[in-house]
């Protein structure tokens, strides 16, 4: 019995790689991370909490986590919406918006703050047909959840579109010979089958919109209580150079960022052993 | 090169794939390695690769041992059975790639390598493909280009993995004959993997019978066919008729468990009794090839059992038809009396009937 | 008859109008939100005519945030592609425990928010954080300067080409790769001859996925580099402190540039995914 030949893997490089891509990964991610986690821990629990559940602070994580549910729940619905159509039907122009689609991943959240900002402010091309309604975006609340909906789209649609393209248009038929109606098709066949797709995007949209930064500070406004997101309000803390206030509040967001990583994950990871079993 | 396997096991997890396996095999035999899915013969020919690593025994090839050698140093051809052509390249390249890869100063000059590949392309009888890519030619060739490139390496072994198992019946019919007379001409050891026994009785000088990751027997087709070591390789190796409990004659009955079997065309059929025989209902008669299958209903025993006339017997019968009654004997019908496996070689055979 | 005929006809309007009314919903919102920000960058850059345009993106500041912005991204992604070409080998090409892990691991700067990531090398290297004072005494500087720039840059776009090989790689499989081990091939030629052509398209998608989010990350940049103009200005900082200024124009301008390469971006996935759908046929 030989102990080596156990341990041999017949093609090569598997030590050389995983020794480099831990080292790296650790280098980069994971000491920088750990060390925020030391960061927090240097405050005393009293003050830690005194942070965290100041007026200023509550207010704004409550406002990044409405806001970033609304967005997430609008974009499921359309997201899904318009992964059916890409998928189910052909019209001209159908390739240019799947590109499209795309375009929150690629933009740089800047360009998208500034550009959201200047066509939903009072005289903007989509801003002016709200303000005679009373009805203001830009600078409110509303922004915010529009430049939201802006950046987690993608997320939703690309979630959702290849596993409706790989549902078997036979299932629908098989229904609809049984005597099944389009809307009894949809809620029993269809909508199970995307559903766990569908919670993966929402998912992913909703931990996107948490943390989201860029696309958001010029269209909010940035009122203290009011329309101040949390990743706004960490650099406020660091140019007050209150750097364990800052790590407090980054502690707690990125606990919640890796409970939604983990969620995200084990999804995926389940609707894919479910795929292959099938 | 001959090949010796001496008390190999593979466990994948808590799965044994092979257990505790001793095998040889001759310099220049034509083996296969036959048995169910999931009887660990894959799993036996890439332990013989070098693609997966025992946890357990040697390989000897020539007598000098081999298992903790990679693949690269094992110099064996493999033809894997979905070919893994290399979907990027040409056939040429596909077919060139072994001799190009070599060091520097045992590489071929691109003049040598260029006539090499042709020379087996010729081999194989695909010169007018050097310029194409796998995903233009049919099933039939890729096969052939993938053999084709194991040998370009000049193996002293070539392993094959259910090299027809992704063809349809007539190709692979005439890949059979062909790869045969290739063996003759070229005189390699090679191993291959099938599930068809058909195939193996066909083409191989040596079966390896396997389930459930060990060897029940070894030995010529005629061998395995004819004296099988046990009710497996019986089973395994053709059509067979179980039977149980009454159905068994009571000088072959040893136990309760006792089953005892008989192939189709061991069943003799006739309209008049005889003492030994019993009276059979007609179920359904059909033609295939140059053989009539009928199958019957015991009145004796209610069994349901298939049996196989010639044409000409069954000329000689007179047409049957569906709820006749006949005569069937059962006299040739075998007994095993130990179902154990892993008994290769040894014959458990007891009694014979005739 | 008749009324069988009209029956059909129903039949077949009902679908076809909701084909038509959810074509035009999905159009709508994709209108709304993606073609008319992306139509309003040009058209404010554009708006006080080319000359301005060409002006404000050739003054110093811009042409310096445009250099600073290609340094970065040429040496973030180098380094994250070597990264994802090795990981993805090791992941996909072979079974071990902990996979699950790693590859969530691997993830986290996808969860993590931009500022966050800038927070931690702060925390890090910052005059404050951890090797602060060694730093400082060595007059090292990483925070405020170019270091700490590309230390953010590569940790937000740590992910992409991993993540972006990982399935083209499981999904080939390695027997091509045995295959070549059976011909002799070694490590090396395994990787360059076999592999690395299987992948090309994807891993050249992953890449300029990478190069998109590293010339235009703005959160995690503009929390480690001080705005400091003409020295740690990345485009994307350029158009921040412009827009703050009330230059609008100026700051559209340099926000096109971001927008075409975003464009860009788009075009060479779509070529990718058309040749990958192309070779499967």
């Amino acid at each position: 019995m030989s102990k080596i030949s156990i341990r041999r893997r017949t093609l090569p490089g598997f030590g050389l790689s995983m020794g480099y891509s831990i080292v790296y990964l650790s280098l980069i991610v994971l000491i920088p991370i750990a060390l925020l986690f030391i960061k927090a821990t240097s405050l005393s629990f009293s003050d830690f909490w005194q942070t965290l559940t100041d007026d200023r602070v509550t207010a704004s994580f409550q406002l990044t986590f409405l806001a970033s549910f609304a967005a997430a729940l609008v974009n499921a619905v359309f997201g899904t919406l318009i992964a059916w159509v890409l998928v189910r039907y052909s019209f001209s122009g159908k390739r240019l918006i799947d590109a499209l689609v795309d375009l929150p991943f690629a933009l740089p959240t800047a360009v998208a703050g500034i550009a959201l900002t200047s066509i939903y402010a009072p005289n903007g091309w989509i801003g002016r047909f709200f303000e005679p309604l009373g009805i203001k975006i830009a600078f409110t609340q509303l922004g915010i959840i529009m430049a939201l909906i802006f950046i987690g789209l993608p997320f939703v649609v690309r979630s959702v579109q290849p596993v409706l393209q790989d549902l078997d248009i036979q299932y629908e038929e098989a229904a609809s010979t049984l005597g099944a109606n389009s809307v009894q098709i949809f809620i029993k066949i269809i909508f199970p089958a995307i559903f766990p797709a569908l919670l993966t995007g929402f998912a992913l949209a909703f931990a996107r919109a948490l943390g989201e930064y860029g696309s958001v500070v010029f269209i909010s406004g940035n009122m203290p209580m009011k329309t101040e997101i949390v990743p706004l309000l960490i650099i406020t803390k660091l140019e007050q150079y209150d750097y364990a206030g800052a790590a407090a509040i980054a502690t707690v967001m990125l606990l919640l960022s890796f409970v939604l990583l983990f969620l995200i994950n084990f999804w995926q990871w389940k609707s894919a052993k479910k795929h292959k079993a099938v | 090169m001959s090949i010796s396997i001496n008390s190999v096991s593979k466990a994948f997890g808590l799965y044994p794939a092979v257990n505790n396996v001793s095998l040889t095999i001759p310099k220049g035999d034509f083996a296969a390695l036959l048995g169910p899915s999931g009887s660990g013969k894959t799993t036996l020919l890439r332990l013989i690769a070098g693609l997966e690593n025992p946890n357990q025994g040697r390989i000897l090839f020539n007598g000098i041992d081999y298992t903790d050698k990679s693949v690269k140093e094992r110099k064996v051809g493999f033809v894997f059975q979905q070919y893994a052509l290399f979907k990027h390249m040409t056939i040429f390249e596909n077919v060139a790639f072994g001799l190009k890869v070599r060091p520097r100063k045992s590489r071929p000059s691109k003049q040598q390598i260029h006539e090499k590949v042709f020379e087996l392309l010729k081999l194989v009888q695909l010169e007018n493909t050097a310029a194409r890519y796998p995903a233009q030619l049919s099933g039939g060739q890729r096969q052939r280009i993938a053999l084709a490139r194991a040998l370009a390496v000049e193996p002293e072994v070539l392993l094959l993995d259910e090299p027809f198992g992704a063809l349809d019946a007539k190709v692979r019919q005439e890949l059979r004959l062909w790869l045969r007379e290739l063996h003759q001409k070229l005189n390699i050891t090679t191993v291959f993997v099938t599930h068809d026994q058909e195939e193996a009785l066909e083409m191989a000088d040596t079966i390896v019978v396997m389930n459930h990751g060990q060897i029940e027997q070894i030995g010529s087709p005629e061998k395995v066919y004819n004296d099988p070591a046990n009710s497996f390789v019986y089973s395994f190796l053709g059509r067979v008729n179980e039977f149980r409990g009454d159905s068994i004659p009571q000088e072959l009955r040893l136990n309760e468990e006792t089953a005892g079997y008989i192939r189709p065309h061991e069943i003799v059929l006739s309209r008049t009794a005889l003492d030994t025989s019993s009276p059979s209902e007609v179920i359904h008669v059909h033609t295939v090839g140059s053989a009539v299958r009928v199958e019957l209903k015991r009145l004796d025993t209610d069994d349901i059992l298939e049996a196989e006339l010639s044409t000409e017997k069954y000329r000689q019968i007179g047409p049957l038809i569906k709820g006749e009654m006949l005569y069937a004997d059962f006299s040739r019908m075998v007994i095993f009396d130990d179902d154990r496996p892993n008994q290769a070689k040894v014959s458990n055979k007891i009694v014979t009937a005739l | 008859m008749y009324v069988k005929a009209a029956a059909d006809k129903k039949g077949n309007l009902v679908p076809l109008m909701r084909k038509w009314v959810l074509i035009l919903i999905s159009l709508t919102f994709v209108g709304v939100f993606i073609l008319v920000p992306l139509a309003a960058v040009f058209f404010e850059a554009l708006k006080k005519g080319i000359e301005l345009y060409f002006l404000s993106l050739t003054e110093p500041d811009a042409w310096s945030a445009i250099k600073l912005t290609l340094t970065i991204a040429a040496i973030s992604v180098p380094l994250n592609t070597l990264f994802g070409v090795i990981a993805a080998w090791g992941i996909a090409k072979f079974e071990f425990k902990g996979k699950n892990i790693l590859i969530t691991l691997i993830d986290i700067p996808f969860a993590v928010s931009p500022v966050i990531a800038g927070l931690v090398f702060v925390l890090l290297f910052g005059s404050q954080g951890l090797l602060g004072p060694f730093l400082e005494a060595h007059n090292v500087k990483i925070i405020f300067a170019i270091p700490g720039i590309v230390l953010a840059t590569i940790f937000v776009t740590f992910p992409f080409v991993v993540r972006e090989l990982l399935p083209i790689m499981e999904e080939q499989g390695t027997e091509e790769e045995q295959a070549a081990l059976t011909l002799g091939a070694g490590g090396w030629q395994i990787f360059w001859r076999v592999t690395l052509p299987n992948i090309k398209w994807g891993l050249l998608y992953g890449v300029i996925l990478c190069n998109a989010r590293a010339m235009g990350e703005f959160g995690a940049v503009s929390v480690v580099s001080g705005h400091i103009r003409g020295l740690t200005n990345t485009l994307p900082l350029h158009v921040e402190i412009l827009y703050n200024e009330y230059n609008f124009t100026a700051a559209f301008a340099s926000a096109s540039l971001l927008a075409l390469l975003a464009l860009f971006t788009l075009l060479l996935k779509s070529i990718v995914e058309w040749k990958s759908i192309k070779k499967r046929h």
